[in-house]
């Protein structure tokens, strides 16, 4: 099933590149800046954030759950070797069962190549490790689920509903701050989020494997029917205890790397070398609401980059929703504020080089005259994606439909 | 014989239904125990009791002189369940052979159970496809496979025919001449008369009669009749 949905994300993304890049005749300015990362890579293996929500799970639920149902964890419990040890041979499994669902994409990012379209390593790596993080996450909640619920159906329902969960943490948290925002920053879709923008966060990767890990040790606390209930729930919190721990010491972790090509995580080196000088905290209040397109670029284009560079700064999302019936607009609305050294500046612009200027006049810098950076000019290319609809749509499924075969030949 | 294992005071409440009360018997070195009693009688609680899969609110279970954690349990006896399909996907070759790499070096090998418990005709096939006869007859050589000295048979004849059955009683018997020791649970009570060296009488969850024929048929105060007519008496 990935092969063809990788299939169908990457024909529809090579096809809409070339019209980006120019083969319908389109205007000359779109194709400036156009990166792969973004026209093909992310939507071509999206079919994985797919697969890591809707497929992923119930395998990694039947390998717990077909246990419990046909009384083999009878058997596996008394065989040597400890149950963790057992539940991780079963990690290893799933992520050797991923490892070969990637194929397909690796596939795509070949024939990529051979269209002469470029792929920057450090980018590509950094999304794939996103997708993998991404899986593990899902099989950890998942493994949980199926240790702890009676049968299979009732645990791919607690699993559905936990994704269903993370999504409305994400829609509700969205460009409020505080607590909600950072503890939306940890969903499957939010992390996954940062790798799709080329950005590897330290804080991110520890707190996904952390979560992962914990999946699974939980489902080794619970699997085991042999202990009792005092057992099982001192574990159970110990292990919340030491997982909220590493969360709460990860949340202050603002170590990150921008993996991506044209650098749209970071500030230019000439800014980041004078932010980096600046040692006052810097509080920003952002006026704005949630749904409204400003906060999104202010989010995406300085919010992001100022908290790679300024560990200590504090921004507060004081804006509220505009679209409510009964709500009447603030009069301050628009309005982002810079706090520094007692002082504050108002400034009501997103722009990249306005919000700079206004930090420096705060912390009293004179900035360096900017240098001319090399400008990403993109990659732009029209082709057609010559010859995958046959091997993703017709040699992939063929293989599988014979490895199946060969499979169950026995008998 | 020398005792090998004694359990003491096993009690097991599900919520308030009492399951096990206060049971109390020991293994000898060397023998086949019958574990007997009617459907509900509490005998695959106490089985998984015994391999540590399931905890008890109340008693403790000795190897010779030390009480064995349920953690530990493993490593003392081997329980092999009545009506599991393990790894239903796999053949049956693999789960010999699997078992045979994960306990070697054993006595047993799979060449010395194939002729015995007729497997030759199901190697190739998938668990899942196997009968309830089939299937038994590949539990009992994975359970014979381990290198325990003490094994617990769950109905170890249940889908077995009548000849099957005394194959299989035979090769149980040879098995205990090799050092072996058994404890079956058994429900059919001709059957445990048949194998058995000694039986521990079960009836709603309390031990009413341990020993032998003999000894059992003396604690009914009966001068004749088989396992039958002494279970009714005790119970």
């Amino acid at each position: 099933m990935i092969g063809p949905l990788v299939g169908h994300g990457f024909i529809t993304a090579v096809g809409l590149y070339a019209e980006a890049s120019g083969s319908g005749g389109g205007p000359a300015g779109l194709a400036q800046g156009l990166t792969p990362l973004d026209g093909i890579l992310v939507p071509t293996l999206g079919a994985y954030d797919l697969a890591a929500t809707f497929l992923f799970p119930f395998v990694a639920i039947r390998i717990i759950a077909a246990e419990k149902q046909s009384g083999g964890l009878k058997l596996l419990l008394q065989l040597p070797g400890g149950l963790a040890t057992k539940v991780g041979a079963k990690a290893l499994v799933l992520l050797a069962g991923w490892i070969v669902t990637l194929l397909p994409g690796l596939l795509a990012i070949v024939l990529w190549r051979s269209y002469s379209g470029h792929v920057y390593a450090p980018e590509t790596l950094n999304l794939l490790l996103g997708h993998f993080l991404r899986a593990m996450l899902s099989a950890g909640i998942a493994v949980a689920a199926a240790a702890l619920a009676e049968n299979a159906a009732s645990a791919a329902i607690v699993t559905l509903g936990f994704t269903v969960g993370t999504w409305v943490l994400d829609f509700v948290a969205a460009g409020r701050g505080g607590f909600l925002q950072q503890l939306a920053s940890y969903t499957p879709t939010a992390t996954l989020r940062f790798f799709e923008h080329g950005l590897l966060r330290l804080n991110i990767l520890v707190a996904m494997l952390a979560i992962s890990v914990a999946g699974f040790a939980l489902a080794t606390i619970w699997l085991h029917t042999g202990r009792n209930w005092r057992f099982r729930l001192s574990g159970t919190a110990l292990l919340l205890l030491i997982l909220g721990l590493v969360m709460l010491g990860t949340n202050g972790v603002r170590a990150s790397w921008d993996a991506s090509e044209n650098r749209r995580n970071s500030f230019s080196r000439i800014d980041e070398a004078t932010l980096s000088q600046v040692e006052q905290p810097l509080k920003i209040t952002v006026v704005l609401s949630p749904e409204d397109p400003r906060l999104t670029d202010y989010e995406q284009n300085v919010l992001r980059k100022l908290r790679r560079v300024m560990p200590r700064l504090d921004v507060d999302y004081a804006g509220n929703s505009r679209t409510g019936l009964f709500v009447k607009p603030e009069d301050h609305y628009g309005e982002i504020w810079y706090e520094m050294n007692g002082q504050k500046i108002m400034e009501r612009s997103t722009i990249e080089e306005v919000v700079l200027e206004q930090i420096y006049k705060l912390a009293g810098i004179n900035p360096q005259p900017r240098a001319e950076e090399n400008v990403f000019s993109g990659y732009p290319l029209s082709v057609q994606a010559r010859g995958a609809a046959w091997i993703f749509y017709g040699l992939w499924p063929l293989v599988i439909i014979i490895l199946w075969w060969v499979q169950n030949r026995v008998r | 014989m020398t005792e090998l294992l004694t359990v003491n005071g096993v009690s097991k409440y599900f919520q308030q239904r009492c399951v096990l009360s206060d049971v109390s018997f020991s293994v000898r070195r060397g023998e086949v125990l019958g574990l007997i009693g009617p459907n509900g009688a509490g005998k695959t609680t106490l089985f998984e009791y015994l391999a540590g899969l399931m905890p008890a609110d109340a008693g403790t279970m000795k190897h010779g002189d030390k009480i064995v954690p349920p953690a530990h349990r493993k490593e003392t006896l081997f329980y092999l369940p009545d009506a599991i399909v393990p790894w239903a996907e796999q053949t049956v070759s693999w789960a010999l052979h699997f078992f045979e790499k994960l306990y070697r070096p054993t006595s047993m090998s799979v060449s010395d159970l194939i002729g015995p418990l007729r497997l030759d005709e199901i190697r190739r096939a998938r668990m899942s496809s196997l009968s309830k006869g089939e299937r038994k007859r590949l539990l009992l050589a994975l359970g014979l496979l381990t290198p325990h000295e003490l094994l617990l048979l769950d109905e170890p004849f249940d889908g077995l025919d009548l000849r099957q059955t005394r194959d299989v009683m035979t090769l149980l018997r040879n098995h205990v001449a090799n050092g072996r020791t058994l404890m079956l649970s058994i429900h059919q009570l001709v059957d445990a008369g048949r194998v058995c060296d000694r039986l521990v009488m079960l009836s709603g969850g309390k031990v009413v009669g341990e020993g032998s024929i003999d000894e059992l048929r003396a604690q009914a105060n009966l001068s004749e009749g088989g396992v039958e007519e002494i279970f009714l008496a005790l119970t």
